[in-house]
């Protein structure tokens, strides 16, 4: 039965420094500052981490295969101006499949080429930004009114923030540990070589991991353009790396094989606490920047891996 | 004896193929760059001036620096992600007047910066094994967020005459800055082809666990190459401070993205062990080359990024497609 759970407890990747540092921020802000508390301000620490949360999910599908995809921001903005763009009958499904169209890209270029899944990224994170600027210069366009209703609407007193991420992570969660897809991640992201010679596919999964992370940059897409009710073409740029962050600092292993949703959602909220913190304290945002460097380093400084390198 | 051994007129008939494999394994950066010209030369024959050419290599000769760091990081299956947040923090040490010391001495304390930054992503990756790929983009985020927030209180100002000499003079008509490029370059080929810390290189990036096993000195050969890198990043920095004439915070801002494209275009892959320093050195030139074509075409930011991204994919994929073995 220990070793059951030493076991379980292993995969999940959960330890001291993932569970104690967002209930280390929550106990230092509500002791330091007395909004922290206030309803207004939860529900925008909810509405700041909603985007961040289901980019964080389709981050850690990949990172359970050992892979990495830092192309999502560039997938974000891309989302935002198609979305401001076209007719809102068509909108969404363009953005979905040109979403789709990028992971399939990266996937082919990491699963089939071989290519360092770090290198493919960067590339296509390049070429979509690019075409997300050509698309759209500029903040602006309208977004169609249904996406705004659906990324503002308060239900019951709840903000739909928190309804988009309880379905992302009850999507992610099923998708991970009830299903034979999830269990061949795992395989996968532990040893590659030992999940393809016990008869594990591992093309096709690692396709499929490249477009579902693409494809949760499309719905933070959707999501964060219907919040803003504007079109932007940069809006995403900060996501890659700061999804990356969130997953480290949730315990997640980069090397492959070790994560739970459960890290994600602490490590997500870590970092908006950070923000969240620093602007009620009053700090700089650009010193949030710094201190969420300084806490990536420190969380991937405690996972030791056994190889030097990338 | 040998002689006899040998089959001519086989040896005769095999040479096209031996050509044809060697042209194969060139780095994609010489056809790519005689590609280039030849397109120019049919499209845009004005690009091909002299004076306009060495205008373009003055253009490349700070990443060009850069990538010689860039190379060396990568062949000991490394990566140097920091570039930009290097430049940044260099950027506003020579130009925000926040501290008060002689041109010489701030240059100083710039390469020592350098040497401190090296040294912290090496020990990072080595000692705490950190992934090199978050520890350096940590770095950027660490020192580009303290430089914008210290530019809210201190805007940068210009840069010191000295760097605007070596980033803007020529001697005759050859900019003072590819001289400085080449001064680089060259000796930096040289010690890692002759020098026992190439070989290192070269063993670690062929296979770490060999190297290690073989009691290759792996920790140390990975400081000294993140401190070149960094060392490389702060001298790209001096010129592009002393070519702009004045410090911004976009300073160096895709430095490391295009030193990345540059190596891979240069033949320099991970994990082969292989790669000179002069592929990627062509690959500098070849980038800031297509830049200037594709303005000269029109194409706006957005069509320059698509190309860019383009073109590091199909570079990473031609090298891959030669035989490396599926990645995660």
């Amino acid at each position: 039965m220990t070793r059951h759970k030493k076991r379980l407890f292993g995969r999940s990747g959960l330890g001291v420094i993932a569970i104690g540092l967002p209930a280390a921020m929550f106990l230092l802000l509500s002791l330091g500052t007395p909004d922290f508390f206030s309803a207004r301000n939860i529900a925008n620490v909810n509405s700041q981490i909603t985007a961040l949360l289901i980019v964080a999910l389709g981050q850690l599908i990949v990172a359970l295969i050992g892979g990495i995809d830092i192309s999502v921001g560039s997938v974000i903005s891309l989302t935002s101006v198609v979305l401001a763009s076209l007719s809102a009958s068509v909108a969404v499904p363009v953005a979905l499949i040109l979403a789709a169209l990028v992971g399939l890209g990266n996937g082919l270029g990491v699963a089939v080429f071989g290519v360092h899944p770090l290198i493919m990224t960067l590339a296509s994170m390049i070429f979509v930004q690019g075409f997300a600027l050509l698309i759209m210069s500029a903040a602006g366009g309208t977004v169609p009114p249904l996406l705004i209703a659906l990324a503002k609407t308060n239900i019951a007193g709840l903000p739909a923030g928190f309804f988009w991420c309880v379905s992302a992570l009850a999507i992610v969660a099923v998708l991970l540990h009830k299903t034979a897809f999830g269990l061949r991640l795992f395989a996968i992201g532990a040893n590659a070589q030992s999940a393809a010679l016990s008869g594990v596919g591992v093309r096709a999964p690692r396709l499929a991991c490249y477009m579902l992370c693409s494809l949760a940059g499309a719905i933070a897409g959707v999501y964060l353009t219907g919040r803003i009710a504007s079109g932007d073409p940069t809006m995403g740029e900060p996501f890659g790396l700061n999804s990356v962050t969130a997953i480290a600092l949730g315990g997640v292993q980069l090397s492959g094989g070790v994560g739970s949703v459960i890290g994600v959602v602490l490590g997500t909220i870590t970092l908006g606490l950070i923000s969240n913190g620093m602007n009620l304290v009053g700090v700089s945002p650009f010193f949030s920047a710094a201190l969420t460097g300084l806490l990536l380093l420190g969380a991937v400084s405690l996972q030791r891996r056994k190889a030097i390198g990338i | 004896m040998t002689d006899s051994i040998i089959n001519e007129p086989a040896l005769r008939s095999r040479w096209p193929r031996v050509l044809g494999a060697r042209l194969a394994n060139l780095p994609i950066s010489y056809l790519g760059t005689v590609a280039l010209l030849l397109g120019a030369g049919l499209a845009r024959p004005n690009l091909l001036q002299p004076f306009l050419l060495l205008l373009i290599l003055r253009q490349a000769a700070p990443l060009g620096i850069a990538v010689i760091g860039q190379s060396l990081c990568i062949r000991m299956l490394s990566l140097d992600l920091s570039f930009g947040g290097i430049a940044l923090v260099v950027s506003y040490i020579l130009t925000s007047g926040l501290l008060r010391l002689p041109e010489s001495e701030l240059i100083a304390l710039c390469l020592l910066f350098g040497v401190v930054v090296g040294a912290v992503n090496a020990f990072f990756i080595t000692r705490l094994r950190a992934s090199s790929v978050i520890v350096t983009l940590a770095m950027v985020l660490i020192l580009g967020g303290i430089v914008t927030a210290l530019s809210q209180y201190r805007a940068p100002g210009s840069a010191p005459p000295m760097l605007r000499y070596i980033g803007q003079a020529r001697i005759g008509i050859f900019p003072v800055s590819v001289m400085v490029w080449i001064a680089a370059l060259v000796p930096m080929a040289w010690f890692l082809r002759r020098s026992v810390f190439g070989r290192f290189v070269d063993a670690i990036g062929a296979n770490p666990r060999a190297a290690w096993a073989s009691g290759i000195p792996y920790i140390r050969t990975i400081y000294v190459g993140h401190i070149l890198s960094s060392l490389f990043a702060v001298l790209s920095a001096f010129l592009i401070v002393g070519f702009v004439g004045f410090g911004s915070l976009s300073t160096g801002a895709d430095l490391a993205l295009n030193s990345l494209a540059a190596v891979i275009l240069g033949g320099v892959t991970f994990g082969s062990g292989k790669g000179g320093v002069i592929g990627p050195a062509v690959a500098a030139f070849m980038l800031m080359f297509s830049f200037n074509l594709l303005t000269s075409f029109g194409l706006g930011e957005p069509g320059k990024e698509m190309a860019q991204g383009a073109i590091i994919a199909l570079a990473a994929i031609a090298y891959a497609a030669r035989g490396a073995a599926p990645a995660a």
